[in-house]
């Protein structure tokens, strides 16, 4: 028996421990907003947090899985994610929106670490978070107004 | 006429010269006594079913990675067909399941012992890539079981493609005087001075698992240079690394526990991962030994005369960028001017990697104390980033995706000199034509 705390709530799954947690998340607890894009952790789509650090879920067995994990339904909890995603707003940053819950929350970790990044920074962490419509700019855009109003 | 038959006769009789002085040569070589029970066979550990003589014989087959040889990629286990290019041609490795006409089905205990033992095979002398020179020392049971374990397979058919040897090298004759010279068929013996379990890791290093094959280097005449014995080499476009106790160049630094890791799981804290041709090995025989073979084997390497080796980097255990780096970010600006390689890596290899060098949910993806990104040669690294990496174990696979299809030379570089200055703290001279060159090898 598997224990996971998603997004502060206790779940236990007795299933095979080699499936990603994607699958886990999408089809036992109904956490949709986490997407699957390449299912290899090269595109970041899948991107979660594990104790607050950016975990690619489609390649993680659940039976891996040590720490909390936050999803996207759940990052606005906390005051920098929940500053991510105004500014994500404010920027109107998606287009088609698939690769976003990833690029939200990278980026939260990445402010929780850093709220003053560099652009340098900015593209050292979030390179690894792909997007086919190519909202870079808006990325970058909202990235920096959230460290705006983080450091206020 | 005459002329003739003279000189017919003083051919034979120069033959026959040779062949008596060949065999007597021979019989005056003492193979020794077979190795007592308590260091040859499967451990006092080996659960259940001791007493099936396939099951022991399953474990023994696995101790001496004969799958990963003997099974070409796609293809099925044991049925042979891998290439194994050397630096005079390439020969293929043989079917090994039961098979009556391309595999050893029919085969008598006689003639498989002096295919493994003598390195004789059907067609006359085997080439040393099949490591006799190692399995010589098998005890006589041992070789057995191992081939009851492969009588017991499904007999495939599968012929093995003719080697492409160069004269004078496909010459089979000319390995009976590479014998005379470099092999010495003997049974493995004790050392009196060291314990059971010394002797047990020893048995289980050479004439089973005959780690020195690719771990020591090779004389001019293609033979192990017994002084020095497992300092490292290259082999197949990838190192070998210097597994003697040299506390900088080996691994006299490494824990038990990270020995025991790395054996028996390919990774180990604060060491990294094995890689190529070493994830097979630990693949295909080291995850199956039990505990007490793996810890006979740590034993046994602990006391390997240190050695220097040639061609070995110092590893930096707390490189100054990986310790000032956090998961997701540089620091220490390792780079320099190489903004390339940075690029590469932030975009492609940071996801698992990340710059602190721990790796993103695997462990297996941690560059940190890794041999490969230490090594200023950049050998093996190049190999994993054109090529890749698979490394299964306990059912779960670990993998590393190839980029030589979607690098030029020039990027693989780059991206390999930024990993030697990230993790390693050195300088890398890896240019285009060494990466040119390790496709090659491949």
């Amino acid at each position: 028996m598997i224990t996971l705390n998603i997004n502060g709530i206790d779940y236990s799954f007795d299933g095979d421990p080699e499936m990603p947690l994607l699958w886990y998340l999408r089809d036992e607890a109904g956490l949709t907003g986490t997407k699957f894009g390449c299912g290899m952790a090269l595109c970041g789509a899948c991107t979660v947090h594990v104790d607050g650090a950016p975990a690619r879920s489609c390649m993680l067995p659940v039976g891996a899985v040590r720490g909390r994990i936050t999803t996207i339904e759940a990052v606005a909890e906390t005051h920098v994610g929940r500053a991510v995603q105004e500014a994500w707003v404010k920027a109107q940053v998606p287009q088609c929106g698939y690769c976003q819950s990833g690029q939200v929350m990278t980026a939260s970790a990445l402010l929780a670490k850093d709220a003053k990044p560099t652009e340098a920074d900015i593209d050292a962490a979030m390179s690894g978070n792909i997007c086919r419509c190519a909202t870079y700019n808006r990325i970058r855009e909202a990235i920096n107004d959230a460290a705006e109003v983080l450091t206020r | 006429m005459t002329v003739f038959r003279k000189s017919v006769g003083y051919v034979a009789g120069i033959a026959i010269a040779a062949t008596t002085g060949l065999v007597s040569y021979r019989a005056l070589q003492a193979e020794g006594p077979e190795p007592p029970a308590v260091i040859s066979g499967v451990p006092r550990d080996f659960p259940d079913a001791a007493d099936d003589l396939v099951k022991r014989g399953q474990y023994l087959t696995r101790a001496a990675d004969c799958e990963a040889c003997h099974t070409v990629v796609g293809g099925a286990p044991f049925s042979g067909g891998r290439p194994f290019k050397l630096p005079f041609g390439t020969i293929y490795a043989t079917n090994l399941t039961p098979d009556r006409e391309t595999g050893i089905g029919g085969w008598s205990d006689a003639r498989f012992l002096r295919a493994v033992r003598d390195g004789i095979g059907t067609h006359g002398n085997l080439y040393p890539a099949m490591s006799y020179t190692s399995y010589t020392a098998l005890s006589t049971a041992d070789a057995l079981a191992i081939k009851a374990y492969l009588s017991s397979l499904k007999p495939v058919h599968a012929t093995v493609p003719t080697g492409t040897l160069s004269f004078p090298f496909n010459q089979r004759w000319g390995m009976k005087l590479w014998n005379l010279v470099f092999f010495h068929p003997h049974r493995y013996k004790p050392d009196p001075t060291r314990d059971a379990q010394w002797n047990r890791g020893a048995y289980l290093a050479t004439a089973l698992g005959h780690c020195g094959e690719c771990h020591t280097p090779r004389n001019i005449g293609f033979a192990m240079r017994s002084r020095e014995y497992l300092a490292g080499t290259v082999v197949e476009g990838w190192k070998a690394y210097n597994t003697t106790s040299n506390a900088t160049y080996g691994i006299g630094e490494w824990s038990d526990e990270q020995l025991t890791g790395y054996l028996a799981q390919g990774h180990a804290h604060g060491r990294s991962s094995a890689a190529g041709p070493m994830a097979e090995v630990v693949e295909h025989s080291l995850q199956y030994l039990t505990p007490s073979d793996i810890q006979a084997l740590v034993v046994y390497l602990r006391g390997i005369d240190p050695v220097r080796g040639v061609g070995s980097d110092r590893v930096e255990l707390k490189p100054a960028a990986v310790v000032a780096s956090t998961n997701l970010l540089p620091a220490g600006d390792a780079a320099g001017g190489n903004t390339r390689g940075r690029q590469l890596f932030e975009g492609d290899c940071a996801g698992c990697h990340q710059f602190n060098g721990v790796g993103r949910q695997s462990e297996y993806a941690s560059l940190a104390g890794s041999h490969a990104v230490n090594d200023t040669t950049g050998t093996s690294m190049l190999q994993v980033i054109l090529d890749g990496s698979s490394l299964t174990v306990n059912g779960r696979r670990q993998v590393m995706p190839g980029f030589g299809a979607a690098y030029s030379n020039e990027d693989v570089a780059a991206v390999a000199n930024y990993v030697l200055a990230h993790f390693g703290s050195k300088l890398g001279k890896i240019d285009a034509a060494a990466v040119a060159k390790a496709r090659q090898t491949h």
